[in-house]
């Protein structure tokens, strides 16, 4: 919203500074976003009048000027032909400045010393709307009436300031001059003046249209009758005012709607009169009808449209533009003034649709009132009078509702604020808002000014309040009055954050991404048409294609970090990412299940197979699971290299190299890549098992070494685990060597494992540890035809 | 034979002195308490000695035995410390060498959000999870934002179906956790959020909030600001102080915007207060009562208050970021740096 502090100031009876218009807007909830100053971009130009030309000795183009600008006479030599003796012009003297920052000097033209610039309306920045004449192309020639050697800024009152304010969406009627005009007077302690809306009613023949409204999203329609209309350009100080709104000045009707339209708040739309047949009927528009707008495209409307039509054809879209053949023209006679509400979401549905807004759509978006739709409408018709564009001969003013009442006491405001604020400031502020108060002790009875909609209950009266007696003078309190609470994080959310903190402890580096992504990465990861993966969210109304969906998996997100890390020359590092996949039930009807995923990516040349699987494994060890680990059918894993980690017989977790084919889709050319993810449902929603302790062994452990040669099939897991299951008492078994070469036969190797045994009654004695190792060796035998080494 | 005595003592001590080597050590020692060592043959030969001296001369013998015992002990320990020292010098390696192992760090939005998590449950207040896509009744209707409300419309909200959207606040916890727990209630529930906003400097279209509720009896709008001044102290600085700026959110009623005086320069002013002394860090107010009416919550005997904190821009603000999109790119060079 624009505020020209000179358009405040008719309101205020306060003479004020912007500065403190600026602080009085912040501290009750407006913020100004832009101060935009008018004139203040020209110095050292003055009205000059120009006694006499000459012709140029030298240059045929040029002419000499002499102009007299009020305390002395200079010779200005200027290229323009639109000046003539008399003339009064906008004289740059030397030294001055104009709005393209050019200062203007004392300069030989040709052989003639010019003193100074003639100037045009183009190079003074001036607008149309502030000086008939400033759009010509050649010197602005002044109006006669201005005083010689006066400063150009205040001669043609350049001088304003207007401030950007931002709105807050519960406060549409401060989308108006006088609305926060009333505030800014209620936090300065200043009177607010309403602005004038007395108007003459003439006798006429001119028979007011009925109105019939068949349609609830109009809830109140009003109209007048203005007669003897004369076109014509509406004065100075309303054209500059609508220009600094951002409104281009047009006729002196639509002039008069407009600047209702900014002052009050109130759209207005004006009909001409001989165009309107039999009468008005507010309606629905039926399916395929159509309208040819005042910006002249024509629009197919629909039926949830409301229609402004007589009883032939459509007039006007309700709320948001103008039907061409029923606008003011510069033959119109008579004007019928529309004051209405619509319904706000209707507006912004039609214009939506339509791809069509307005300031006046902008504003029903917004929301109006009944105050403003009364209001409004007599200040046009103030104003028709005022600037004699005709004679008000109908005026048709509609039943407001009551106003509402809320019945309320200082101890419930004071009760939410925390703090007592005086029963004289409440009731001051209210009333200065324009709230009538009753009192009686302590209760309270508040009559709401049927502008302020947004006010519902005594808890946006207690807001009222504060904002003007000041958040400032509220004290910090602690919950005195509250309850003792336990706070926490559930055990499912520690154990999320214990996931992430292992993850760290394996040197992994928390990464973030985005919860959608582009569907093709399913392609990319080589999923098959069948993978569940694949049915993924869609959004709607995507941002782009590569953020169109939601993440099922989060494997191609890491990759695509790693491939950005690659791109950027980053090698060596590890990065984990712990974020939500999303699983739906298509078409979906309930909201998807939202999985808590980790996934881990390890790059470079010190990074194996056995790195990532010491990554998940450990996670698992951390939280007590028991496990199984398979060979994996990831198709973006190296078929080779990967696992699957199972729990109770299902997959929760997939890792393993990554497939160079995938690498490539990903634009990946590096090769030690291992990535992998890991299901944390499994693990976080189990309950926390308790740990119960075993006596430590009381006897010291016997460690044995054996090398045992297999066929190259069998697993190291598989061997160790037969060889843990031979007897009880074998504690650890752990790998040192794997030897295949020289006194190996092909097709086998030598696994070397150091086995210990952990007596728990007494001390082992050789013969017993000879027979332990003698049922290792029976069961690897029978197991899988495993030797001992020679 | 007393003077014999102590001559042996006094030579064999100015000898022990003298020498720098173990094995020269050992063989004096030899030379002297030794088998057939000087000392050991005056002992020997006490038995020349009267009857009523031997305990005398026993004795004097005997204490110049273990006076130049101990001695040799003595020196040998000297020894064998030079020598375990001398030793280690020579291991002495090159220390500025690395040989790390990398410890990884949680990103550091989420060490911001640790660090508020932990301020808040200390304070008794839980924690929520809350869904991420979610519907347009938690996400909007039951906080008081009627369909035509101009926060729903989709150039804002990522729409999944008519009804289910990706919640674009984390105020829909609220809801959900009303809906479960009655008062007293003190919650928080950090999480991520949507907006469709193209990515640039300062907007990318996930982020991360954090919502906060308490309601109970008597809860007052000092009570919020009380809170968050404490909390602001807490996260930025001892002597942060808090200013309320109305403001409006469906939501909560009476609602304020809420700065913090600049971390950076203290509240003198500064670019990234952009002169003013304070920086917007979230938004507040006392629940609306038709919010809690809507949980099946009584507004005449509670009341309560909400704020909504981001959380990537406070991570900003307090890590100087500049550009919203980086910390999603996930370059490790960034991630190194906290």
């Amino acid at each position: 919203m624009k505020l020209p502090i000179s358009w405040l100031k008719e309101y205020i009876d306060l003479d004020v500074g912007v500065e403190d218009v600026c602080n009085a807007l912040t501290n009750i909830g407006f913020e100004v976003e832009n101060i935009i100053e008018y004139g203040n971009d020209i110095s050292g130009v003055y009205v000059g009048k120009i006694v006499d030309i000459s012709e140029h000795p030298d240059a045929d183009k040029l002419k000499i000027c002499f102009v007299n600008v009020g305390s002395e006479n200079l010779t200005i030599v200027t290229g323009a032909d639109n000046v003539n003796i008399g003339d009064l012009v906008p004289v740059a003297k030397d030294g001055a400045v104009l709005p393209n920052g050019k200062v203007i000097t004392t300069s030989l033209f040709r052989g003639v010393m010019s003193y100074g610039m003639l100037c045009s309306g183009s190079e003074l920045n001036i607008s149309e709307a502030f000086v008939d004449g400033a759009s010509v192309d050649g010197i602005l020639i002044l109006d006669e009436e201005l005083r010689i050697g006066e400063n150009i800024v205040s001669a043609l009152k350049l001088k304003d300031t207007v401030l950007d304010i931002s709105i807050t969406a519960n406060r549409p009627d401060c989308h108006s001059i006088v609305g926060l005009a009333r505030e800014i007077a209620t936090a300065l302690n200043a009177k607010f003046i309403e602005p004038p809306i007395r108007f003459r009613l003439y006798d006429s023949d001119l028979k007011m249209p009925s109105v019939e409204v068949k349609t609830t999203e109009c809830p109140v329609y009003s109209r007048s009758l203005i007669s003897e209309i004369r076109i014509g350009k509406s004065p100075k100080w309303m054209q500059r005012r609508l220009f600094m709104s951002d409104i281009n000045p047009i006729n002196n009707v639509v002039d008069i709607t407009n600047y209702v339209l900014l002052e009050i708040g109130q759209p207005l739309h004006a009909f001409d009169y001989k165009m309107i047949k039999g009468g008005i009927v507010v309606r629905s528009a039926s399916k395929g009808e159509t309208i040819m707008a005042l910006n002249g495209e024509d629009y197919t409307l629909s039926q949830d449209m409301t229609l402004i039509c007589d009883k032939e054809k459509p007039l006007a879209i309700a709320g948001v533009m103008g039907g061409k053949f029923s606008g003011i023209t510069d033959k119109t006679k008579t004007v019928f003034l529309e004051s209405a509400r619509f319904n706000r979401g209707n507006v912004r549905n039609t214009s939506l649709k339509l791809g069509l807004r307005s300031d006046s759509s902008r504003k029903f978006e917004r929301g109006v009132d009944y105050y403003s739709v009364e209001f409004g409408r007599k200040r046009a018709l103030y104003l028709f009078e005022l600037l004699s564009v005709g004679k008000v001969v109908c005026d048709c003013p509609v039943n407001m509702p009551e106003n509402k009442v809320i019945e309320t006491s200082t101890d419930k405001i004071n009760g939410l604020l925390g703090i007592t604020v005086p029963k004289k400031n409440i009731v001051a502020i209210l009333n200065t808002l324009g709230m009538e108060v009753e009192v009686d002790g302590k209760k309270l009875s508040v009559k709401i000014p049927s502008y302020r909609e947004d006010i519902d209950n005594f808890t946006d009266l207690a807001e009222e309040v504060i904002r003007f007696y000041g958040y400032d003078k509220m004290k910090e309190t602690f919950l005195p009055t509250s309850s003792v609470t336990v706070g926490g994080l559930s055990d499912k959310q520690k154990k999320i954050e214990e996931i992430k903190d292992l993850l760290c402890s394996f040197g992994a580096y928390e990464i973030m991404t985005y919860s959608f992504t582009d569907e093709n990465v399913f392609d990319k990861l080589a999923l098959p048409a069948t993978d569940k993966r694949r049915s993924a969210i869609k959004i709607r109304n995507p941002i782009s294609e590569d953020l169109s969906v939601m993440k099922t998996e989060l494997v191609s997100g890491m990759l695509s970090v790693i491939s950005t890390n690659l791109t950027r020359k980053n090698d060596n590092f590890r990065l984990f990412e712990l974020a939500k996949v999303y699983e739906a039930e298509f078409p979906m009807t309930e909201l998807p299940d939202e999985k808590d995923v980790l996934c881990v990516g390890l790059v470079g040349n010190k990074e194996d197979f056995y790195e990532i699987k010491n990554i998940f494994t450990g996670v698992m060890d951390h939280f007590k699971s028991n496990y199984e680990i398979v060979r994996s059918g990831e198709p973006y894993l190296h078929p080779g290299m990967s696992a699957d980690l199972r729990l109770d017989g299902k997959t929760i977790a997939s890792f393993g190299k990554l497939h160079p084919s995938v690498s490539k889709n990903f634009g990946i050319k590096k090769s030690d890549v291992y990535v992998g993810y890991l299901r944390c449902e499994n693990i976080v929603d189990e309950k926390q098992k308790v740990v119960k302790y075993k006596p430590l062994p009381k006897f010291p452990p016997v460690e044995r070494d054996l090398a045992l040669v297999v066929n190259e099939d069998v697993t190291v897991g598989n061997l160790i685990g037969a060889i843990r299951s031979a007897d009880a008492l074998i504690g650890d078994v752990e790998l040192f060597d794997i030897y295949r070469g020289e006194q190996i036969e092909k097709g086998y190797k030598s696994i070397a494992l150091k086995i210990k045994l952990v007596p728990t009654e007494r001390t082992l004695i050789d013969a017993e540890i000879a027979v332990i190792i003698e049922k290792v060796l029976y069961k690897v035998k029978c197991e899988f035809d495993a030797k001992v080494r020679e | 034979m007393k003077e014999k005595i102590s001559q042996i003592v006094e030579r064999t001590m100015a000898k022990i002195e003298k020498l720098d080597s173990a094995k020269e050590l050992n063989d004096l020692k030899v030379e002297v308490l030794g088998k057939s060592g000087e000392l050991t043959l005056i002992l020997r030969s006490l038995k020349s000695v009267s009857a009523d001296e031997r305990p005398v001369v026993g004795k004097i013998v005997n204490d110049a035995r273990v006076e130049l015992e101990t001695a040799f002990t003595d020196k040998l320990a000297r020894l064998e410390q030079i020598e375990l020292n001398e030793r280690l010098m020579k291991e002495k390696i090159d220390i500025s060498i690395d040989r790390k192992r990398p410890i990884g760090k949680v990103h550091p939005l989420n060490d911001i959000k640790r660090k508020a998590i932990d301020f808040f449950v200390c304070m008794g207040f839980i924690v929520t999870d809350s869904p991420e896509i979610e519907t347009t009744y938690y996400n909007f209707d039951m906080l008081n934002i009627p369909p035509d409300h101009p926060a729903r419309e989709p150039q804002d909200t990522f729409f999944v179906t008519d009804n289910i959207i990706l919640r674009t606040q984390t105020s829909a916890g609220q809801i959900r956790t009303m809906e479960k727990i009655k008062p007293p209630i003190k919650m928080i529930s950090p999480g991520r959020v949507f907006r469709s906003d193209e990515a640039d400097a300062t907007h990318t279209p996930c982020f991360h909030q954090m919502e906060g509720l308490v309601v109970d009896k008597g809860i007052t709008m000092c009570d919020l600001k009380g809170t968050l001044s404490s909390f602001a102290k807490h996260f930025f600085a001892e002597d942060t102080r808090i200013r309320f700026r109305p403001s409006h959110f469906p939501f909560t009623e009476p609602s304020v915007e809420v700065d913090v005086s600049c971390v950076h320069c203290g509240g003198k002013g500064c670019n990234v207060c952009k002169g003013t002394g304070w920086i917007e860090i979230l938004g507040a107010g006392m629940v609306n009562r038709k919010v809690l009416l809507g949980c099946d919550i009584d507004p005449d005997i509670y009341t309560g208050f909400a704020f909504g904190v981001g959380l990537d821009r406070i991570t900003a603000i307090i890590h100087g970021i500049n550009d919203a999109r980086v910390p999603f790119e996930g370059d490790i060079r960034f991630l190194k740096q906290f």
